[in-house]
């Protein structure tokens, strides 16, 4: 800088010599050409006073300090020079100084304003990051919770899956025991149960039914029995005439026997033994229809009784017939109920089925949720390096300085943020199309 | 039973892939990234993959080349499993050598269908 000072001021004072000589020169010896010269001059000198006071605005200090400072012959000359021609310049020095004050002045204003505008840019981006930064991390968070409850759910949802799988095998099992085959004729299911015990029961029933048929007919015999004896009774009545006539015959004969004397008196003996024996005849035919009275009486009992039996037969084994009709019935409707249970478990379970593979189709909404978040941050970070490369760029123009350091601190802190996050899909999905884009294939492609 | 390899890295998506093909009685080993995924498939062979695409450290796309290049691998059946729609990707992925493309949800019948298909 003093070098260059040096040089300016030794130009200066050549110059101001040769104006200085020359306009002497010029009124000593040219009247003619004062006029030309001088004009020449003056002009020369304005435009290289001009050029210099343009190229060091800071003149006057530097003049200053070198005065103070310097001591050289040049410098002294300098210094008269210079106040010989101080009040023309002064004079020529005030419009180019204005028109620069006026420049700089608008110069200046034009600087802060981009300055101004390089600040509130500066701020934004900073702002922007704080922005980021935020949305980073709660955008972060909503996918780590979502992702932290879609696991609970998804295995608290398996748990129940199997646990209602194995309820629902278990009452089947249970259900379609009642239902089963036979094996070896004993009851295995209630359906078993219900036909043996039916057909047990029926065979009963029939059992009854044939003894009560066989009480009829011996009712029947019975009959034909006191037939038989009532028949014998008449008989024996005959017997008891009979023998009465044999006994009045027999007295007869003893009377003409007792009339012939002693010639009858081996006939009256015969007749007097005719009558002894007609009347034995007579008591053995009372005492056998005394008998024969005892049998009908017994046989009169066992009759009625046979037939009260009987009836009483035929209406129990009807009764117990009705009652196994019933109880078979009710079985079956049992039966019926619990194959209806069955068929609806089994259409429960088939419902089930359709549940679960809706809710594996929903609960998969967390992936895809956190695809569309990451696929928000993809942009953001788009932006962030754009605003990151503008910024540089401004910062390069090195308008204000001040702020770079700044700029930069904060570019390190959203990069090491971001970085040492769990954006997993973010580096992948190099951009949010994927949301924007129609589905354009089929949902299921084998290559 | 068949065994499948399930590549995701968001848990519950292995849980209801796992899930799924359990109840129809296939084996499943889980993975949550293609570098798990590869040693996985190192380890033991599988009878089919299914795997997501975008995943940290190692993507689908890339695992996929991966497998075909091992011996083992060469015609095993892959499934991609994702959100991605794009043609571009699909076409990546055939090129990579992915046997098929389901787009998420997924249908667990419909997944059933398609494994059944391509272990037959």
């Amino acid at each position: 800088m003093n070098t260059k000072t040096s040089k300016n001021k030794i130009f200066w004072v050549l110059t101001t010599l040769f104006i200085a000589s020359s306009w002497l020169l010029t009124v000593s010896f040219v009247s003619i050409w004062v006029a030309i010269s001088s004009g020449l001059s003056t002009a020369i000198a304005m435009v290289l006073i001009l050029d210099y006071v343009r190229k060091h605005d800071d003149f006057d200090e530097y003049q200053d300090v070198s005065l103070d400072e310097k001591t050289s012959p040049i410098d002294a000359i300098d210094e008269q020079l210079r106040s010989a021609i101080e009040p023309a310049k002064g004079e020529i020095d005030q419009l180019p100084k204005i028109d620069d004050m006026l420049t700089t002045m608008a110069g200046a204003s034009e600087r802060r304003r981009i300055d101004g505008l390089v600040r509130k840019w500066a701020e934004l981006a900073k702002q922007f990051n704080a922005v980021k930064h935020h949305l980073d991390g709660q955008i972060n968070e909503v996918i780590k919770q979502s992702e932290d409850a879609t696991d609970t759910i998804a295995s608290s949802f398996k748990t129940v899956i199997n646990k209602a799988t194995l309820q629902a095998s278990q009452a089947m099992n249970l259900l379609e025991g009642t239902q089963g085959a036979t094996s070896d004729g004993s009851p295995q299911s209630l359906q078993d149960f219900i036909r043996v015990s039916d057909e047990r029961l029926n065979k009963m029933a029939d059992e009854v039914m044939r003894v009560a048929d066989l009480s009829v007919k011996m009712v029947r015999d019975l009959d034909d029995v006191k037939d038989r004896t009532q028949a014998i009774d008449g008989f024996l009545l005959d017997v008891g005439k009979l023998a009465d006539q044999t006994s009045l015959l027999a007295l007869n004969a003893d009377i003409e026997a007792s009339r012939a004397g002693d010639a009858g008196r081996g006939f009256g003996i015969v007749a007097q033994e005719v009558r002894r024996l007609s009347k034995r005849s007579n008591v053995f035919s009372h005492e056998i229809r005394n008998h024969l009275r005892m049998v009908k009486n017994g046989l009169n009992a066992t009759y009625s009784n046979m037939q009260t039996l009987t009836s009483k037969d035929m209406a129990h084994a009807n009764n117990i017939k009705n009652e196994i009709r019933t109880l078979t019935k009710t079985l079956e409707d049992k039966n019926r109920e619990v194959a209806d249970t069955v068929s609806d478990i089994n259409t429960i379970s088939k419902e089930i089925a359709q549940d679960v593979q809706n809710v594996v189709i929903s609960l998969q909404f967390h992936d895809i949720i956190s695809q569309k978040l990451n696929s928000i941050t993809t942009p953001m970070d788009n932006l962030a390096s754009a605003i990151d490369l503008l910024t540089n760029e401004t910062n390069s123009l090195g308008l204000a300085s001040n702020w770079d350091s700044e700029l930069a601190a904060q570019d390190q802190q959203t990069k090491s943020a971001t970085n040492g996050k769990p954006l997993p899909r973010s580096s992948n999905n190099t951009t949010g199309k994927e949301n924007a884009l129609p589905n354009s294939g089929p949902n299921v492609e084998l290559f | 039973m068949a065994t499948i390899l399930i590549v995701d890295d968001t848990a519950s998506m292995r849980q209801m892939i796992g899930f799924t093909l359990n109840d129809a009685s296939y084996e499943v080993t889980e993975a949550a990234d293609g570098n798990e995924a590869l040693e996985a498939a190192r380890k033991s062979k599988f009878d089919a993959v299914i795997t997501d695409i975008n995943m940290p450290n190692m993507d689908g796309i890339s695992l996929v080349r991966e497998l075909r290049s091992l011996a083992d691998y060469k015609f095993t059946p892959i499934l991609m499993l994702t959100t991605e729609s794009q043609d571009s990707k699909r076409k990546e992925c055939k090129e990579a050598g992915a046997t098929g493309w389901i787009v998420k949800p997924f249908n667990p019948e419909q997944l059933l269908n398609v494994i059944k298909n391509v272990l037959n």
